[in-house]
């Protein structure tokens, strides 16, 4: 690296151009790159949703339910279904806080979604140890015992993401939310984190959609 | 297993690079060494756990294990490999709250020496590098099962390899092409010059690009071991009912491809990502180059279709598994289900292998006919037409596998309809041609042949997807000539194209020209030799899969064999050229020998560690060739002010 000492005010002047213009694309790659995992996840669980219908219309040997089906605890599906639509309603409301200032309660409003949402984990991979029906006793239960594995992998991964940005969380002054920061690479990492949080947020809500969806399927259709 | 945290990626940002780097310590540095100790740890780990868990599941003769035990095995294996190549040490930094390591070469500073292209790094040239190797070796691997196949078909009954020998080859050659080859462009030419052509430093997410190549090598391994299992039958679509009654080699391949898919998917993410966000002030739309536009929309199509392909291979591994039954008709699944499953992916893989050879051509021709290219817009039309397109026409592949008959006229249609765009990218060629004064080097010699061998391979395509031609033709190596005219033909020489047009300016050293010009016209002539016959074979009524044939098609068949242990000479030829070239010769060539316009030619070879002193500014097209008064491409030290303008205006618009 030259020594910045060494360089003329123009080139550190450029450099800091150069910088802002990349911290202002990393912001941005933050929001495409959401939805854009948003996108890819919609086919993935899209392929579950077509076996869905395809297996159910098919009915192949009578055996979309079976002979002897018994329907997995509505109970515990709902309360999984709700804890993540839950988690997610507390961290979007987190989220406004925090836009408007408020990191202490953002803080709070995320250990609570995050608490909601390990719960709502652990509870899911409770039903799939204890399943009322072997996994391959027919379409439904293929279907069943084969998505939520891999939701929830996904929501781990997610919550995986929002320890990431608690933890970043603790090393930037509360101010910094209220006004912007005296120095360039005070300011780069609030608008970073800003912009990683409202990208997990949506993605976040996302997955709370895609759980009341295949609630819908699995328990109410 | 514990792995070091590199010293200099450990401290605090504002530190320099080398303060910390004297302290060693006993453990295993990141690196190839620490992941191979890491597989091999978490295989046999897995191992255990899936004995554990499925021990009582049913015991297969060939491996004496359970599905469940290989399956975690290769899982965990593949965490392991991953752990020791520090792929999760940046996030266990971040989950601590500390920023993650800053790329060096972003500071101006680039490790000496070959130790950084055996590492998870940072650097999208240095991946770039890696995934040139890594496919070279993938092709070869896979041109040597090919091999075995042509020895066998010499005699139309057995003589070397025996039914579920040959099955197994043809399986481990299918695969190899079509899985491990997704990347071959995309791969070393997509991540080395994706962000030199749009005048970037950077790619958005460089760790999920650095994981993309590491993905491969393990998919290649676990698919090889399926050899050590007996192979599996399916040949490389894996269809059902077959897959689920096959022996463990199953596993492998369905637990490879998956993995190849999550690879494909983090490229193709990236891909997108970057070229949004990262195009330099004045990169418009417009004046993106055509190859950029490849990797766009291939991208595309990687990120929303390989999820699908991912999702039934991983259906199949359940279904070996935990036993379920996606696909066992008597359990209330289909087998059908995974036909249709992975053809939303298995078509659109097809243009995923073609449109970067489009890509890495339409580069090269305007470059070679010192002209710009013809109909720019309608390139870009057509890339983007056979890209939504190909999501239209997966049904064709099951016209004769149980097909609504009323759903084939529509798909019939639509597979006819992606000609069209096609068309277009052909007509920009040919429009480009047009009264050029043609430059007839090594690059532009597979340019043209690709043209050739592509137009054979689409016009047969068209051709099958009429139904009545496909009920004919289908299983029969009439298919198989088809798609080796457009896979091979196609990809494979722009593949070539590419090495000898950008491997200078990689690796500032030039190929030997004499010998490339001999592979080029060995390549030629014995791919056509070897594969057009196989038109005739198939229409005589020859099946793809078996190991013997009718008597009266041995003399073709000898043809075809002879012509393609030539072929595969001329591949050898290459990889002497390569070799020699590279460790031998090493004939500098730091300039601009094409006298191209684009970004990437401005710079040295190789590229410098950050690849530009400062954004650049874009001020025109990249195929102004013979343009009087043509601008020059762009301005690589802008005067102060500009490029904060310019992200300036993008934040305001952003937050109005």
């Amino acid at each position: 690296m030259t020594d910045a000492a060494a360089q003329s005010s123009t080139q550190v002047a450029a450099q800091a151009e150069d910088d802002g213009f990349y911290h202002e694309s990393a912001l941005n790659a933050a929001w495409t790159g959401s939805r854009l995992a948003i996108g890819g996840l919609t086919f993935l669980f899209g392929c579950f949703v077509f076996a869905y219908f395809y297996l159910r219309s098919l009915n192949s040997s009578r055996r979309w339910h079976g002979s002897g089906y018994v329907h997995p605890s509505v109970w515990i599906g709902t309360t999984i279904m709700l804890l993540a639509v839950i988690s997610a309603g507390v961290q979007y409301f987190g989220l406004e806080r925090i836009k408007a200032g408020h990191k202490a309660i953002w803080q709070v409003d995320a250990v609570i979604a995050m608490a909601l949402g390990l719960a709502a984990v652990g509870l899911q991979v409770y039903q799939l140890a204890d399943l009322p029906f072997p996994p391959g006793s027919s379409g439904y239960s293929s279907v069943f015992a084969g998505f939520y594995p891999v939701f929830l992998t996904i929501q781990l991964a997610a919550l995986l993401w929002l320890e990431i940005l608690l933890a970043r969380s603790r090393f930037i002054p509360a101010m910094s939310f209220v006004e912007q920061p005296p120095t360039v690479p005070g300011t780069f990492t609030v608008q970073r984190f800003q912009a990683s949080l409202s990208a997990f947020s949506t993605v976040w809500n996302y997955l709370a959609l895609v759980a009341v969806l295949f609630w819908l399927l699995f328990y109410a259709l | 297993m514990a792995i070091e945290i590199q010293p200099e990626r450990a401290q605090p940002a504002g530190r320099g690079p080398g303060i910390a780097a004297a302290k060693r310590r006993w453990r295993p540095r990141p690196g190839v060494p620490a992941g191979l100790i890491g597989a091999v740890a978490g295989y046999f780990l897995g191992h255990w756990l899936g004995n554990l868990l499925g021990g009582g599941y049913d015991r297969s003769s060939l491996a004496d294990t359970n599905d469940v035990a290989i399956v975690l095995g290769y899982a965990f294996g593949v965490l392991g490999w991953l752990a020791g190549l520090g792929v999760f040490n940046d996030l266990f930094l971040m989950m601590a709250g500390k920023p993650a390591r800053e790329e060096p070469r972003l500071l101006g500073t680039q490790e000496p020496g070959l130790a950084k292209y055996f590492r998870y790094t940072l650097d999208h040239k240095v991946v770039g590098i890696q995934y040139l190797y890594g496919m070279i070796a993938y092709f070869l691997t896979g041109g040597l099962f090919a091999m075995a196949i042509r020895s066998e078909l010499l005699s139309p009954s057995y003589h070397l390899i025996g039914p579920n020998q040959y099955l197994m080859v043809v399986g481990e050659h299918g695969t190899m092409m079509m899985m491990m080859m997704s990347s071959v462009i995309l791969g070393p030419f997509g991540q080395y010059f994706g962000p030199l052509l749009i005048g970037s430093k950077r790619v958005a997410f460089p760790r999920l690009e650095a994981l993309g190549f590491w993905l491969t090598v393990p998919a290649y391994v676990i698919l090889l071991s399926a050899v050590l299992m007996g192979g599996f039958s399916t040949g490389w679509t894996g269809y059902e009912p077959l897959a689920t009654q096959s022996t463990q080699g199953e596993d492998a391949y369905f637990f490879a491809f998956g993995l190849m898919g999550i690879s494909m998917i983090l490229a193709g993410f990236n891909m997108i990502v970057t070229v949004i966000n990262y195009r330099a002030p004045g990169m418009r739309w417009s004046r993106l180059p055509m190859f950029v536009w490849s990797m766009f929309t291939v991208s595309f199509l990687q990120v929303l279709s390989v999820p699908v392909l991912v999702g039934a291979c991983y259906m199949a591994l359940e279904d070996r598994t935990f036993q379920t039954a996606f696909f066992t008709n008597q359990l209330g699944g289909s087998s059908f289900l995974y036909e249709d499953l992975f053809w939303f992916f298995g078509h659109p893989e097809v243009y995923i292998l073609a449109l970067p050879g489009f890509g890495v051509i339409s580069e090269i021709i305007a470059v070679f006919c010192r002209k710009p290219l013809f109909g720019y817009k309608v390139s870009v039309a057509g890339m983007l037409g056979v890209g939504t397109a190909s999501f239209f026409v997966w049904q064709h592949h099951l016209f004769d596998s149980g097909i609504n008959p009323d759903m084939r006229p529509l798909f019939m249609l639509t597979t006819e309809i992606i000609s069209i765009p096609t068309g277009f990218i052909f007509l920009v060629a040919m429009g480009t041609f047009w009264k050029a004064k043609i430059r007839f080097s090594i690059p532009m010699l597979f340019a043209l042949a690709f043209y050739f061998n592509f137009l054979l391979g689409g016009i047969s395509g068209v051709f099958l997807s009429d139904v009545p031609a496909d009920t004919t033709e289908h299983g029969s190596f009439f298919v198989m000539a088809h798609f080796h005219y457009t896979i091979m033909g196609g990809l494979i020489f722009a593949f070539f194209a590419g090495i000898y047009y950008w491997l200078p300016k990689m690796t500032g050293i030039k190929l030997n020209e004499r010998l490339g010009k001999i592979h080029f016209w060995t390549m030629f002539i014995f791919f056509n030799s070897t594969f057009l016959p196989l038109f005739g074979l198939g229409m005589l009524g020859m099946p793809r899969r078996v190991f013997e044939y009718a008597r009266n098609l041995e003399t073709l068949n000898d043809w075809v064999s002879i012509s393609a242990f030539c072929l595969g000479v001329s591949i050898l030829i290459f990889v002497i050229n390569f070799v020699m070239s590279m460790t031998f010769w090493r004939e500098p060539e730091v300039g601009n020998p094409w006298r191209t316009r684009s970004l990437e030619w401005q710079l040295p070879a190789p590229p410098p560690p950050d690849n530009f002193r400062r954004v650049p500014v874009i001020l025109a097209g990249s195929y102004d060739y013979g343009v009087p008064d043509a601008l020059p491409v762009a301005d690589f030290n802008p005067p102060p002010g500009v490029i904060g303008t310019a992200y300036a205006s993008a934040s305001g618009r952003a937050e109005g």
